[in-house]
């Protein structure tokens, strides 16, 4: 049980794959000028990731390794083509609001990584918490920095004004250099707390060792 | 081990990947299809409504793709065309309402490429509206705070506002163009 939960939660702040692995840069900067948006991004993801890892972890003894790659890029395609014509169908706005990014999903590093790294290797359930975890991570991520964004380049949460009628926006939010500062600063946090819980590890093992 | 890695088992491999792929892909699609085109039209006919809304039905105007006549006791009040102009970030494309008598009502942005925070004002009611009942000869893009005949630019998107101002122009001399040959019934 607590194997599965690490796998689990190791995709959340760990190994996030924005903020450690710094994976997916591009969608962060372009599609989080909104939450609405960023959210769109992050749980579209968090779908082709996790039934992605799903479908690798089933195929993964009858695909030859030799062609593995482009097994798998097929069926990330398949997957992010079926969430491209659902969204297209009753989320139309969201849809268009994606634009080419959403078939940009395809591409995203941290999906092939998750596949070949792990759901080739593991079973079903694992691989599904592996990529549910990494999706999650993702999400959380996006969200962060679009919450943040949209707070302060627009002054408003999911559209609803924050600050009131005198608020002049911070154009730079919103702006492509806004979010390359912004995603700086979270990489820093993230690391400072990976390296305390680090410290925190070893001086706790530490003491283990001398009791013993 | 040399005939697991055969080329015809490769192939084979790859051809079934994507055959099961075309297959998931197609049925989606089968039922995605219908619904996608009646949403895309229900946009377009609210788009339309929110530009001119006394109509009472949108018809086509034969002979010219894409453009709508909003008829209204059974007279054309309003003409609804696609205009596109050559914004700062690629192609703007828009739907402009032109009243029956050659003025601008309204018009909404379909796609563009402009600025955020910057060119993309053009969507919001604040440069929208300085175009309502002007004519084509009006429709010219000023610096100048005190001149309120003509069209105020966005700050820090001059560019943004010739682009929508020439593809309103040119929607509406479109408009009195088509009207002085007779234009619909």
């Amino acid at each position: 049980m607590k194997e599965l939960w690490q796998i689990f939660s190791k995709g959340l702040i760990a190994e996030n794959p924005i903020f450690i692995l710094a994976l997916s840069l591009c969608p962060a900067l372009a599609v989080t000028t909104t939450v609405i948006n960023g959210l769109t991004m992050g749980l579209t993801v968090t779908f082709v990731i996790t039934t992605n890892n799903v479908v690798v972890s089933i195929v993964r003894k009858w695909v030859n390794p030799k062609v593995r790659v482009p097994v798998y890029i097929t069926s990330i395609a398949t997957i992010v083509t079926v969430a491209q014509l659902v969204l297209q169908a009753y989320f139309p706005v969201l849809y268009k609001a994606m634009g080419i990014y959403l078939a940009l999903v395809v591409v995203f590093a941290i999906i092939l990584a998750r596949a070949e790294v792990f759901a080739s290797k593991n079973g079903v359930l694992k691989s599904f918490l592996d990529g549910f975890g990494m999706g999650c991570g993702f999400t959380l991520a996006m969200l962060t920095i679009a919450v943040i964004r949209e707070l302060f380049g627009a002054g408003t949460i999911l559209g609803v004004p924050v600050f009131g009628e005198g608020y002049e926006p911070m154009l730079m939010m919103i702006l492509p250099p806004g979010a390359f500062i912004l995603i700086g600063y979270l990489v820093a946090a993230c690391k400072t707390w990976n390296a305390r819980q680090e410290e925190k590890a070893r001086i706790a093992e530490l003491k283990a060792g001398k009791e013993a | 081990m040399a005939n697991e890695h055969s080329t015809f088992k490769i192939a084979f491999n790859l051809a079934a990947a994507c055959f099961i792929s075309g297959i998931v892909i197609g049925s989606v699609y089968f039922v995605t299809a219908p619904v996608a085109a009646q949403k895309a039209e229900e946009m377009k006919q609210e788009s339309m409504k929110s530009l001119v809304p006394e109509a009472e039905r949108f018809t086509e105007v034969a002979g010219h793709e894409g453009w709508f006549a909003a008829v209204k006791n059974g007279k054309t009040t309003a003409y609804i065309v696609p205009a596109e102009s050559k914004g700062y970030g690629g192609k703007i494309k828009m739907l402009v309402a032109v009243s029956a008598d050659d003025k601008v009502i309204d018009y909404s942005i379909l796609e563009h490429n402009e600025t955020p925070g910057l060119g993309d004002n053009a969507q919001k009611p604040a440069f929208r509206q300085q175009f309502a009942g002007k004519g084509a000869s009006l429709l010219e893009v000023t610096k100048d705070p005190g001149n309120k005949d003509n069209i105020q630019a966005m700050t820090g998107a001059t560019i943004s506002s010739r682009a929508v101002t020439k593809g309103v122009r040119e929607a509406v001399e479109a408009v009195a163009a088509y009207q002085a040959e007779g234009g619909a019934k």
